[in-house]
């Protein structure tokens, strides 16, 4: 058994070690309310016992990244696969930073199934390793890209405990605009992790079911008028067909034997039809979750969650949260923008060149200024700062995912979905 | 506290006697609040510990107003929201200094559709060097300047001259509080918990029975430290548009030739260039039988010389010292006193460089010397044997005009040509014209032979042949590099690592301070920090044990008019 084929097997023992734990952290908060049993005591206890979980499952995850990195030769954070698993992991790290600080064992409630999600996430990318093309060559790579990712982890524990703050203070008796309106922006951030678990899901519902559909797309240059065609392969039945495509082979599903529709005019690029489908599956697959639980709860999912936090301190949720974002701010200034400019320099022979990811780490690293600012000088606590803590984290992971899916450019990961 | 809400006329004095300057919230020396605004607040605010700030003078002239809307954290908030929204705008479609070779006028609109052509309308093509976003730049940079200074002075002065005995008032209004009963006196009690907090690593002062334990100030000193480096930073980025600190430039490199960089006495000779792609063994499955090409390495061999005399001089020879050698890969730039050579681009297509051919009398069938005839860099006379031969005209791409005639159709070495006149035995006695074309494509294509025939009247008099492959001269490959100097570079790095001191000064450190004051046996305790209250608090309840008092962390809270519902 080679290093490589080790580290995989260490990264779904990590995996499951999360899942555990993150049960765990469940039993030990809904346990208290179960049996005739001290509810702090058995908290305390359950809680040791999940967090003592999650740590062995961050050795597990970290074993994943040496062994593969000693594999393959290079730090593991060179495609979208690496980089997700890297950043899950660093998510961890952050978490186990401020438990140690603040001792909120209910931190691991949310954060386990966050890194859960982006380790599922990065499961959805080929896994093998692919070699590095010059400009990767640089022991740059491995600064600039973890130091950044570790920044961007402290942002998602910041976004954790502004979350929980904000499902801790969101008041569901109330019935005025203003807190109706609370609830309903909650309930949004719900819906949508529900969407993205959704996307897990039909990824890997697809994937083993081993379905597959192909399509000869015809591809126009606008300025030649030279059309080619090329091959685009779907993994999920096709509910939209690439632009200007001949179904080559597809797989019945339910009945449908044919795509339901062809993708817009606008979206004639090689990927744009798949990815437009994926969406479409993600969502759908979303929404049906979303219902179900809904029905099952017979409640809007933040007020179910809400009971769980009712002994945590809102205050202290805010700090928790400021102090992540307070700790990873230097940490991604560094890696995500100082870093960053030092390797362009040297790869490139600019610091910097405006690539859609730079402007982004810019915009990220803007927004977490303005943030600061807005807390330190013009007092925005609790609520408000929570707010943004969330915020932060959609422009950080649209930053990290989105520009990769959306615009792309020096940045774009080889085997990027 | 907004500063508009201040009211005009202000009775300054504290009751302590102290006389404070107009727009002071707390008392600079006791801490009483002073203002309505602050007198009803159940915990103080206390930014910039209360003091007046520049931009609140009692009657601003012009400059005060400008320097007033600068110094307002809301506009700096405002400018760097607009800035962020510039930014992520210009990341909808590609900048067009993404692209070497496009008119930007037809290029979106082909590309992107009628959106993208209103993207270029906009200017949003360009975003980043667009005007307003200068300008935004430019404003940010006023505003972190005028921010800092206008804060940081007077909370320097406050912290520097602090009192120890602080106002009843301003203890029990801090956000971390302790109200309780002392057995023993006010000094007793303060003289015996002064080792204590000293061993928390805090400096502290008594004033009879009173206190003041600090520690970690400098921390208040990250943010400014931080504006700091931001103004170098943006400084030097200005700094790049003055003339002779940037360059760059790219320029293509044919192998074995030293190529002169414009501005600058330096030749550079590619030496070699390699290129590496993976094999299939180092590929990855899904990557395999794909004829899936990934580049390994780029490296090229460069040698740097520096030109010592006849520089400008067109028809001598420069003299060229090598000053340096370094095999250029990317991420491995040349690098020699500024001048800085990248790993851009490259071409194996083998460029034609020089030829040596004869002079062949088609009469006698005698051939005549052999000349080297450089493609870039012709001479303008050569002699072979009795014959001369005088450089009338060259092309580089070489083609027929409209009306049949010669012209250059590009500045590409696609087709060179070359048009000489020749004199010598058996030929007209003013010479005759001779087009060359060293390729033996374009010898074909053109019909050398009878446009030559033609040009002679009527038969080829004389030709020049090149007798083996050995005569012709090629450059294997061409390398194409990104020549910059960028002088401004330093002061960017000073930037960055004077605003990373601050940033870690800021968020690492924690300004802590506690107050205390014993009066007829009641201790009554506030503490302040700029972040990390949970950490404080814990701190403070462990003094307390040090004093074998048991004070839960959580009771230090200050709670006055912030109760929250569910507790």
């Amino acid at each position: 058994m080679n290093l490589i084929d080790f580290s995989g097997d260490a990264f779904v023992v990590a995996f499951a070690l999360y899942c555990a734990a993150f049960i765990l952290y469940a039993l030990a908060v809904m346990g208290r309310r179960f049996r005739k049993r001290d509810p702090e005591t058995h908290l305390a206890k359950w809680g040791k016992i999940a967090f003592v979980t999650a740590t062995i499952g961050l050795i597990g995850h970290l074993v994943y990244f040496f062994t593969r990195w000693a594999g393959s030769g290079h730090v593991p954070v060179s495609n979208m696969y690496e980089f997700m698993s890297f950043l899950s992991m660093a998510i961890m790290i952050a978490f186990l930073v401020l438990y140690f600080i603040y001792k909120k064992s209910l931190l691991g409630l949310f954060a386990l199934p966050l890194a859960i999600l982006i380790m599922a996430y990065a499961a959805v990318f080929p896994q093998q390793v692919q070699p590095l093309i010059p400009s990767l060559q640089s022991y740059w790579l491995g600064i600039h890209v973890t130091l950044a990712a570790l920044g961007d982890a402290f942002f998602a524990i910041g976004f954790i405990a502004g979350l929980m703050h904000l499902l801790r203070t969101v008041n569901f008796s109330r019935t005025d605009k203003a807190s109706r309106r609370e609830q309903l922006w909650l309930e949004l951030c719900m819906f949508a992790i529900v969407i993205l678990i959704g996307f897990i899901v039909s990824v890997y519902g697809f994937r083993t079911s081993g379905y597959q559909a192909e399509f000869n797309q015809t591809l126009v240059d606008p300025k030649t008028e030279n059309s080619t065609i090329v091959k685009v392969e779907y993994n999920m039945p096709p509910l939209v067909a690439p632009y200007k495509s001949e179904t080559e082979s597809m797989q019945s599903f339910l009945g449908m034997k044919s795509p339901l529709m062809e993708a817009p005019s606008w979206m004639h690029g090689v990927n744009a039809g798949r990815k437009l489908n994926t969406v479409i599956w993600s969502l759908l697959t979303g929404v049906i979750l979303y219902g179900l639980l809904r029905l099952i709860l017979r409640k809007p999912l933040a007020k179910f969650i809400q009971p769980a936090l009712n002994r945590l301190d809102p205050d202290d949720l805010d700090e928790i949260s400021y102090r992540a974002i307070a700790i990873g701010f230097p940490v991604f200034t560094l890696g995500g923008l100082i870093f960053a400019m030092i390797w362009a320099e040297i790869a490139w022979g600019r610091f910097w060149g405006w690539d859609p990811k730079e402007v982004w780490a810019l915009i990220t690293w803007l927004f977490y200024s303005v943030y600061l600012h807005l807390r330190l000088s013009r007092g925005w606590q609790g609520k408000y700062s929570s707010w943004l803590s969330v915020i932060g984290f959609i422009v950080v992971m649209f930053t990290l995912v989105g520009v990769n899916l959306i615009i792309a450019g020096l940045h774009s990961y080889a085997g990027t979905d | 506290m907004s500063q508009g809400s201040k009211p005009l006329i202000q009775n300054t004095k504290c009751d302590c006697g102290h006389q404070n300057p107009t727009g002071t919230v707390l008392c600079e020396a006791c801490g009483k609040p002073l203002t309505e605004e602050a007198e009803a607040q159940p915990v103080l605010e206390m930014r910039y510990d209360g003091v007046a700030r520049r931009s609140q003078k009692a009657n601003p002239g012009v400059i005060d107003l400008v320097w007033n809307f600068f110094s307002s954290v809301k506009v700096a908030i405002y400018l760097i929201l607009f800035t962020l929204i510039g930014s992520s705008l210009g990341t909808i479609f590609p900048q067009e200094s993404t692209f070497l070779n496009i008119d930007p006028s037809v290029y979106y609109k082909e590309e992107y559709g009628q959106l993208g052509h209103i993207y270029y309308l906009l200017g949003l093509s360009h975003t980043y060097t667009s005007w307003w976003f200068v300008l935004l730049l430019v404003m940010i940079g006023a505003s972190l300047v005028i921010c800092s200074l206008d804060r940081v002075l007077p909370l320097y002065k406050a912290l520097s001259r602090q009192r120890i005995p602080k106002h009843m008032s301003f203890l029990t209004r801090q956000k971390v509080v302790y109200q309780g009963p002392v057995e023993e006196g006010g000094i007793e009690w303060v003289e015996r918990v002064k080792p204590i907090i000293k061993k928390k690593g805090y400096r502290v002062r008594t004033d009879g029975g009173t206190l003041l334990a600090e520690k970690q100030r400098f921390s208040r000193w990250g943010p400014y430290v931080l504006h700091i480096g931001l103004i170098v930073f943006l400084l030097a980025v200005l700094g790049r548009n003055l003339p002779g600190l940037y360059m760059d430039e790219h320029v293509a490199f044919p192998q074995g030739e030293p190529v002169h960089i414009k501005n600058t006495s330096y030749y550079l000779l590619n030496d070699g260039f390699k290129v590496e792609f993976y094999t299939e063994d180092d590929m990855p499955e899904e990557f395999k039988g794909k004829n899936k090409v990934l580049p390994k390495e780029f490296q090229t061999q460069a040698v740097l010389y520096m030109c010592e005399a006849n520089c400008d001089d067109l028809d001598k020879d420069p003299e060229l010292v090598e000053v340096t050698r370094h095999n250029i890969e990317v991420n491995h730039p040349l690098n020699y006193k500024g001048l800085k050579a990248y790993q851009f681009d490259y071409d194996l297509t083998p460029i034609l460089r020089s030829v040596s051919p004869v002079l062949v009398n088609s009469k006698s069938g005698k051939e005549y010397g052999k000349i080297t005839l450089s493609i870039n860099d012709p001479q303008r006379k050569y002699q072979a044997g009795e014959y001369t031969l005088t450089l009338t005209q060259t092309y580089t791409d070489f083609g027929l005009g409209d009306n049949g005639k010669p012209v250059n159709l590009s500045p590409n070495p696609n087709a060179p040509a070359f048009l000489f006149l020749i004199e010598g035995p058996d030929l007209p006695k003013e010479g005759i014209q001779y087009f060359y074309f060293p390729k033996q494509i374009d010898k074909e294509r053109f019909n050398q032979e009878a446009i030559n025939a033609q040009l002679a009247g009527g038969e080829e008099l004389v030709s020049l042949d090149v007798l083996s492959m050995d005569d012709v001269d090629f450059a294997e490959s061409t390398t194409y590099l990104n020549i910059r100097v960028d002088k401004a570079m330093p002061f960017i790095w000073v930037g960055c690592f004077i605003g990373m001191i601050g940033l870690i000064m800021g968020f690492y450190f924690t300004h802590r301070r506690i107050w205390l004051r014993i009066d007829d046996g009641i201790l009554t305790l506030g503490a302040h920090t700029n972040k990390n209250w949970f950490g404080l608090r814990k701190e403070i309840s462990a003094i307390f044990k040090g004093m074998n008092m048991e004070v839960d962390e959580k009771s230090l809270e200050n709670n006055r008019g912030n109760k929250h519902e569910s507790n």
